[in-house]
């Protein structure tokens, strides 16, 4: 059998070229991109014969991270080695700044390759070698221990041939490494999730948020519970529906909104009408994209609401959507899609707000300022709940498909009924306000819920600390745990109420205006309500 | 003919014992370079070995750690000096094979055999590897390999204190300004965690070096240009004084002018971060009941600059705490 990747991982570890540790080393050559806190620049390294590399510039004083999550993350980078995975050259500080010195990936993140040239999504061939890609590094992080979790378009890089590399370790999580506050002794078993039962908090179960929401898997919200490797696998599979339609599902919803859906609602994938209905049918002419049987089982594989369910990424990797890939695929990807984008210079050139699309950047929100973006996200920001038209193949949230309840598993909903297009708007409209009904019947309990029981964990530390007098070294440090953890589930209580709160209000709110629209014909109420 | 039986699973010693080999194989033939086809063997099995080790301690996919088999792998490895072998050996890895070689050390640090840590007996025994380990910091290359080794050696008390009361501790105040970003980093956890783990011996060491610990800490840390220096320095001030256990040293500092003169530099840094942890170790300066006179009269020649900075000093977030606190501080000077 061939070597795994990461056998092959440390032979250019010794042979690679130092770059310098100083701002001077540098000339920066223009802005490539932008988040809250960093600026990346495309840059020459002078010693180096000029070499081209990527520096991200990240504003210590303004981040919100503290300096230790900062270093885990620079120490993380420093010690992955894969072809797939991001590494950085080295990093160094300059004033209140931290330079990160990286590869410059040519054509910049899928996203905003997307947001550039593809608001509609890519051709499923692109998708198909870019996100193998991705696999691969995914395969070699979880074998690693490490959890990425927060993949997505926006930290998939692109190189000007067609290849990849995975980004943006600054939520990363290795499970072989205790969180600093939590410096008790045990060690977790690798790729349990969720953890075993009755087990304490064992090392494998990162409890606090991280990831962008759309991209959260309902485990990682859920995140009291723990979650595993099996998170990212999720997120991979909400990244394939990103590339296929240009943007992640639910987007058109608040993030807390799109939180509050996984959370409470079983989700489905709304496949493409024609393709399961109307074959042979006069419907060609309907804009509809079709994709591969592959395609679409890969995806539902991934969006099991179950972590244990979903594959592994190197199982991922043998699936019959990866078996196709060719090495011209490759040559494809440059001449259809990267070529036909501009550079991620002329990007950051003629784009009017700040984005970190180019690069690792963090981009908390999905930006669309591409001149096609703009059309469909500004469609998408009047519109309330959810659209069912749109796109076909999507997320859709439904509160009690009886069916759907009994294979979870299956999220690809072959629904005869939803054939129509845009003359039923009337019976969509209802179906959107009985969706609306259904989340405040549900969202609201159900956060109550989780409110109770992450108060009765804190009631439980707590008396498990006041019971233990605590005397010597060790203790001290179990103490000192322990409370990391009464800390951790104060401040998600505290985040818990104030959601219960504004979802409460939100609530009120739209059950006002849907009163009022009642009076109204369909069509404006579904404008009004939308806009928060 | 070997093919013909089937080899015996090995047990967790049977690979404790065939790294140990391999690893004095890798010893003895460290000169030759490249293209030896045989030395490229046993590295290969070598870091298969590592792999398993690690595996047997830390459970894989399907399995969690077997209690049984991780007491055999840590006896059969301290029996004899695996671990100074590996910590010699580790620049000859590849990069994988250090990752698990550095997880499988730290992991084998918490292992316990008949209610002992065995591991903390064998560093007792073998405390030249911590020289061996800090001077990791020297090399880029495995800094941040030995660097972890490090944190998890000084987990033991004994390990901790023989390392405090080295002549180490003063290459801490160079490793923690060193360029590169990530040694640097690390060297400063492996610092914070030595002067913050164990409260007792920690206590000790403060009060014994509290002349040459705290001159260097505020010429070369606090006063520093460097941004992250000075910044994790200030932290790291805030939580050593503190500490209840650090009461009396925390009394020294706070009785001295130069401290307080250096705290209110910190107070008017261009770094907001830099001004709050400034703030929090300003605050016991101003709090203490006993101020010798030297410290009455700084404060009180700056009384009116200081109550228009605390006047206008906030911080983004609300904290209750960090109000109070100012109200008390404020209170204190204007009292004077």
């Amino acid at each position: 059998p061939p070597p795994p990747p990461s056998a092959m991982a440390g032979d250019h570890y010794h042979q690679q070229a130092r770059y310098p540790l100083d701002a001077g080393s540098y000339r920066l050559l223009c802005k490539i991109g932008s988040g809250v806190s960093a600026v990346v620049y495309k840059a020459a390294c002078v010693p180096l014969g000029s070499a081209v590399v990527a520096i991200k510039a990240i504003d210590l004083e303004r981040s919100r991270a503290n300096l230790d999550e900062v270093w885990r993350e620079a120490k993380a980078m420093a010690l992955l080695s894969h072809r797939n995975v991001l590494r950085a050259h080295c990093s160094f500080t300059v004033g209140s700044h931290l330079w990160v010195v990286m590869p410059f990936m040519a054509a910049g993140s899928l996203h905003s390759i997307l947001s550039h040239g593809f608001p509609d999504g890519l051709p499923e061939q692109c998708i198909a070698v870019v996100l193998r890609d991705t696999l691969r590094a995914l395969c070699y992080l979880h074998e690693q221990g490490r959890i990425h979790r927060d993949i997505k378009a926006g930290n998939i890089l692109v190189d000007s041939d067609g290849s990849v590399k995975l980004a943006d370790f600054g939520v990363s999580a290795s499970i072989y490494e205790t969180a600093p506050s939590t410096s008790s002794a045990f060690s977790g078993p690798i790729n349990h999730a969720p953890p075993p039962s009755g087990a304490a908090l064992s090392s494998s179960c990162f409890n606090d948020m991280a990831g962008t929401p759309y991209w959260m898997a309902p485990e990682v919200i859920h995140s009291h519970v723990g979650y595993g490797i099996k998170a990212d696998i999720w997120s991979f599979g909400i990244t394939a529906l990103e590339l296929a339609h240009g943007r992640p599902p639910l987007s058109h919803l608040p993030p807390s909104k799109s939180m509050l859906m996984r959370i409470t609602s079983r989700v489905r994938l709304e496949v493409d009408a024609s393709s399961s209905s109307s074959e042979g049918s006069s419907s060609a002419a309907r804009k509809k994209k079709k994709f591969s049987k592959a395609f679409k089982d890969m995806v539902s594989s991934c969006l099991c609401q179950e972590p244990a369910k979903r594959p592994s990424a190197e199982k991922l990797l043998r699936h019959p959507f990866f078996k196709g890939c060719r090495s011209r695929d490759y040559d494809y990807l440059v001449r259809n899609v990267l070529d036909a984008v501009p550079t991620v210079e002329e990007r950051c050139r003629d784009s009017t707000q700040l984005c970190g699309c180019a690069r690792g950047a963090r981009c908390v929100s999905p930006c669309r300022h591409a001149s096609g973006g703009n059309v469909v996200a500004a469609k998408n920001r009047r519109i309330s709940g959810w659209n069912f038209n749109e796109e076909s193949f999507e997320l859709d949230p439904t509160d009690k498909p009886p069916e759907q309840q009994q294979q979870p598993c299956f999220p690809f909903h072959h629904d005869n009924d939803d054939d129509d297009d845009d003359d039923d708007m009337v019976e969509h409209e209802q179906e959107r306000q009985d969706g609306k009904d259904g989340l405040s019947d549900v969202a609201v309990p159900h956060l109550v819920t989780i409110l109770g029981s992450l108060e009765m964990q804190r009631d439980m530390v707590m008396q498990v600390l006041e019971g233990d007098g605590g005397g010597g070294g060790e203790t001290a440090g179990r103490e000192e745990m322990l409370v990391g953890y009464v800390r951790e589930l104060e401040k998600r209580v505290q985040e818990l109420s104030t959601e219960v709160e504004e979802e409460m209000a939100r609530n009120a709110h739209l059950q006002e205006l849907l009163h009022e629209g009642a009076c109204e014909n369909h069509t404006d109420s579904s404008h009004t309500s939308g806009s928060r | 003919m070997k093919g013909l039986f089937k080899s015996k699973p090995r047990t967790p010693a049977d690979v404790v014992r065939q790294t140990r080999e391999l690893l004095i194989f890798l010893d003895l033939h460290s000169g030759s370079r490249g293209g030896d086809a045989k030395r490229e063997e046993k590295m290969a099995e070598l870091s298969k070995n590592i792999r398993e080790l690690k595996s047997i301690l830390y459970g894989n996919g399907e399995s969690e750690p077997v209690t049984e088999a991780c007491v055999q792998l840590t006896q059969e490895f301290f029996r004899e000096n695996t671990l100074r072998l590996l910590i010699i050996c580790l620049p000859k890895l590849n990069l994988e094979t250090r990752k698990d070689a550095t997880q499988v050390v730290a992991n084998l640090q918490r292992q316990q055999v008949s209610s002992k840590i065995v591991a903390s007996e064998y560093l007792e025994a073998n405390k030249d590897l911590l020289d061996t380990l800090i001077s990791g910091y020297e090399n880029m290359d495995i800094a941040l390999h030995y660097g972890s080794m490090l944190r998890e050696c000084i987990r033991h008390q004994s390990i901790a204190r023989y390392v405090l009361e080295s002549d180490h501790m003063k290459k801490f105040f160079d490793y923690i300004q060193l360029p590169n970003f990530d040694i640097a980093s690390d060297a400063s956890a492996t610092f914070k965690e030595l002067l913050t783990r164990h409260k007792a011996t920690v206590a000790e060491f403060l009060s014994k070096n509290y002349d040459w610990f705290f001159s260097e800490f505020n010429t070369r840390l606090l006063s520093s240009t460097n941004y992250i220096t000075k910044r994790q320095a200030i932290k790291l001030l805030g939580d050593m004084l503190l500490d209840r256990s650090n009461s009396a040293v925390m009394m020294r500092y706070v009785s001295s002018k130069d401290n307080l003169m250096i705290l209110m530099n910190l107070l008017r840094d261009s770094s907001k971060n830099i001004q709050i942890e400034a703030f929090h170790v300003f605050k016991l300066f101003a709090a203490n009941k006993n101020k010798p006179t030297e410290v009455v009269n700084i404060l009180v020649t700056n009384r009116s600059k200081l109550l228009r900075f605390f006047a206008g000093f906030k911080i983004d977030k609300e904290d209750e705490q960090f109000e109070a606190d100012k109200e008390q501080v404020i209170k204190e000077i204007s009292a004077l």
